[in-house]
């Protein structure tokens, strides 16, 4: 089960770098909707860099 | 089918290809070791579950008829956390940080462990590795079924295993050729690319998010392939020297 759970969500780490960059995506959007995407992309590809550092 | 749909039964099939190719080298360790027929046997029982969990997902995604943003929305969410875990892995082991996945030597660490063991024991091994490769089949089947339509995303995932058994049998040899992280790290960058598109589009409306339209898909694989291959090579410079380290 817990093998299942880390294949479906990966670790905190990852689950918390998806869950701020759509949040953040989802804050811009109600100011700026069309803005929301490329937040969303670049929240995800610094998180990937963090991590990946 | 739409160009989304055959980009995402694209993706669907190069993933599942990926998890085969390291699920058959187990199997072909096995095989070398008990014999062929008890390692198919092993392989065997692990697909017919793997076929039982996508049938009875799919019948019950069937019968819920919910709605069909809210279901886009978690199915971008379900792939944006998939796809992030492989980018990064992907991204790391471009850069040095890990050891790259080396199908030989894993070829050979699974003999060495089956030299003293008993042949159940080596059949579980291929049960086990076959089951663990095909769950991440399932879940991808399970994410992109609805929207590509559930047929088409499992008909993908078995054309990929016909095509890298056949490939096998046809090498009788360890894949090593296949170059297994560019094809991860492109099919990371495709599924965070769905991803992004879905999960953003099914929380705030797809035209709001991405008024390209389905365009946005091609341009987000590109933004992600390039952006990561940034990220690799300043990772790779700035630690240099250092070992790489293994990450789960």
């Amino acid at each position: 089960m817990r093998k299942l759970l880390q294949l479906v969500f990966g670790d905190a780490r990852n689950v918390a770098s998806v869950a701020v960059a759509l949040l953040a995506a989802y804050g811009i959007s109600r100011i700026a909707p069309a803005a929301s995407g490329a937040v969303l992309v670049l929240v995800l590809i610094a998180a990937a860099a963090v991590q990946a550092f | 089918m739409s160009a989304a749909q055959w980009g995402g039964a694209s993706a669907l099939f190069l993933a599942s290809a990926v998890e085969w190719v390291e699920a058959f080298t187990i199997v072909l360790a096995v095989a070398l070791t008990i014999g062929w027929r008890r390692a198919s046997s092993a392989a065997a029982a692990a697909l017919a579950v793997i076929a039982l969990l996508i049938a009875v997902t799919g019948v019950g995604l069937e019968a819920a008829q919910a709605d069909v943003e809210r279901i886009r929305a978690a199915i971008g969410i379900l792939l944006l956390l998939f796809g992030l875990r492989w980018y990064v892995k992907a991204i790391r082991r471009f850069a040095g940080r890990t050891a790259l996945h080396d199908e030989t030597r894993e070829f050979a660490a699974t003999r060495g462990q089956l030299e003293q063991a008993e042949s159940r024991a080596a059949w579980i091994v291929a049960f086990k590795g076959v089951l663990l490769e095909g769950l991440e089949v399932w879940l991808l089947v399970v994410a992109l079924g609805r929207t590509l339509s559930y047929v088409a995303a499992a008909g993908s995932a078995v054309a990929a295993l016909v095509a890298v058994i056949s490939v096998g049998l046809a090498l009788k040899a360890p894949l090593t050729r296949v170059p297994e992280n560019t094809l991860k790290y492109m099919v990371a960058c495709a599924i965070l690319a769905f991803g992004s598109y879905w999960g953003l589009g099914g929380i705030v409306g797809e035209r709001a998010a991405w008024p390209p339209g389905d365009i946005t898909l091609v341009l987000l694989f590109a933004v992600y392939a390039v952006a990561g291959r940034i990220i690799a090579r300043a990772a790779r410079m700035q630690g240099s020297g250092k070992p790489a380290q293994a990450r789960a």
